[in-house]
């Protein structure tokens, strides 16, 4: 059985076991390891991708569901060499420690800040309540968030 | 990697997925939102079997709400039932079972009809929610289509047999107002140790006319709360009195011991969910 999807604003045609997670065939067979494979539960949000825009957690994501689907992952958000303005502010803000929740955050907060260009910090906590980050205390990614509310970039 | 047949199918019509569920000697899984499915390595089982993707069957996704009733495909995912009963004060308890548990991520994917099939799934919000709102299952078999209650739905879901699908929910409206409640250990996206959803209607003099309150959690499966529900009746909704009725009925319950908590913690906490409960209502019916 072959599963065809949009990877990346690429074509894709895949020939594995279609029960197989996403993030599996993302790291072992396409090689974009940026997703991250880490609770493989539902429950950490580091394997977030965007499923026809909206994140969604591809542990749980069996590729073969996912026929005719348009996939994005962090590989895919950045312009060329021009990071995306949220992964930029957590560079500049010096936010990321062992940088395992960050693909997944910036995932998640994407569309969230396309869709609410003005949040409140609240706000922004409850968009989060499903990555979560067992180093930083979460503060200071807020912190970053923050400094881009306003950020005219973050399109889609 | 070879190309392996046969170890997917994904039905365009709720026929043709009893069809190929029925058709065949190997096992097979209806796969609806997969997020139980998929979890099944920390369960200690195998992810086996054919699995039969419901996802590309039309009508199965929607959510219609009438004035008499509410009619939910089974298909229809959290996050789309929550934003679709919202501003339905009598519909509260279903709205909150699916809008405020698990995360985000996961109430995009997992369905209603996921949720309540899952026989193991001790620890369900949906379930209570739809007891409390009397709610009837349709189901679909090579037989033909039936209507169940949600109490028959739970009692009989481990025989139904493997050519057995939920297609929908049906609830009816009433002038009620419900709401759910949970305690969780921590926080997001954990299961409840304990949950309760309740559904009344109020008489002008703020009395409890009837009353419908449903635990999760507690026992393997959810169940109403009988005796409770009984004692609520011509009750004066300001009396406050909640916890400590409650208090007297607790003994209906036998709490399940697992990992997550003891079942004696499980079953004292139900007068404190039962306050938090009847709190809110006596908030959302003033
Ligand atoms: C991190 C996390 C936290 C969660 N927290 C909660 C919570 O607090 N409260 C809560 O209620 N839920 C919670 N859930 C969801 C819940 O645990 C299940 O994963 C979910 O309800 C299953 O729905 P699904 O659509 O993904 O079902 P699937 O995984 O696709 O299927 C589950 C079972 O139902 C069968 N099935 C599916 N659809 C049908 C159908 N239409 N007819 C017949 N059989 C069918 C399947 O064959 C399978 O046996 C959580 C999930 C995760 C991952
Ligand atoms: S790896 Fe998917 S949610 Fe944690
Ligand atoms: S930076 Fe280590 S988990 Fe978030």
């Amino acid at each position: 059985m072959t599963t065809s999807l949009m990877i990346n604003g690429e074509e894709r045609s895949l020939t594995c076991d279609p029960r197989t997670p996403l993030v599996d065939v993302l790291r072992n067979e396409l090689r974009l390891t940026g997703t991250r494979n880490v609770c493989r539960e539902g429950y950490c949000g580091a394997c977030s991708v965007h499923v026809d825009g909206k994140p969604m957690s591809s542990c749980l994501l069996p590729v073969g569901t996912l026929e005719g689907r348009d996939i994005v992952t962090i590989e895919g958000i950045s312009q060329g060499d021009k990071l995306d303005v949220i992964q930029q502010a957590f560079i500049d803000l010096d936010v990321i420690q062992c940088g395992m929740c960050f693909p997944g955050m910036v995932m998640t907060l994407r569309p969230f800040l396309r869709d609410n260009p003005s949040p409140s910090r609240d706000a922004v906590k409850f968009a989060l309540v499903g990555n979560v980050c067992r180093c930083t205390g979460y503060e200071r990614i807020i912190d970053a968030v923050m400094s881009v509310v306003d950020a005219t970039e973050v399109t889609e | 990697m070879a190309d392996l047949p046969n170890r997917l199918e994904r039905p365009l019509s709720v026929a043709a997925a009893i069809a190929a569920l029925s058709g065949k000697t190997n096992k097979v899984v209806p796969v609806a939102g997969a997020t139980w499915i998929m979890r099944a390595g920390s369960r200690g089982e195998k992810i086996d079997g054919t699995f039969v993707d419901l996802s590309a069957i039309p009508d199965l996704s929607d959510i219609d709400v009438a004035k008499d009733k509410v009619s939910i495909g089974a298909m229809a995912t959290q996050d789309v039932i929550a934003k679709g009963l919202a501003g339905h004060a009598d519909m509260a308890a279903l709205m909150m079972a699916t809008g405020y548990t698990a995360n985000p991520a996961i109430r995009r994917a997992a369905t209603i009809g996921g949720n309540i099939c899952t026989a193991d799934f001790a620890a369900s919000d949906i379930v209570p929610a739809l007891l409390a709102l009397d709610a009837e299952v349709e189901i679909v078999s090579p037989d033909g289509t039936s209507l169940m209650s949600m109490a028959e739905f739970l009692s009989t879901r481990r025989s139904l047999g493997r050519a057995v699908l939920v297609t929908r929910i049906v609830i009816p409206r009433r002038l009620q107002a419900s709401t759910h409640s949970r305690i969780t250990l921590r926080k997001a996206g954990d299961y409840p140790v304990a949950n309760l959803s309740a559904a009344i209607t109020v008489a002008e003099d703020r009395t409890i006319r009837t009353a419908a309150v449903a635990v999760g959690g507690v026992e393997p499966v959810a169940k109403r709360w009988t005796g409770f529900e009984n004692a609520l009746i011509g009750r004066n909704l300001e009396s406050g009195e909640f916890r400590e009725i409650a208090g007297n009925y607790t003994d209906e319950f036998e709490g399940r011991d697992d990992t997550g908590a003891p079942g004696w913690y499980r079953v004292r906490l139900l007068p404190a969910l039962a306050d938090r409960a009847f709190r809110f209502l006596t908030k959302s019916t003033a």
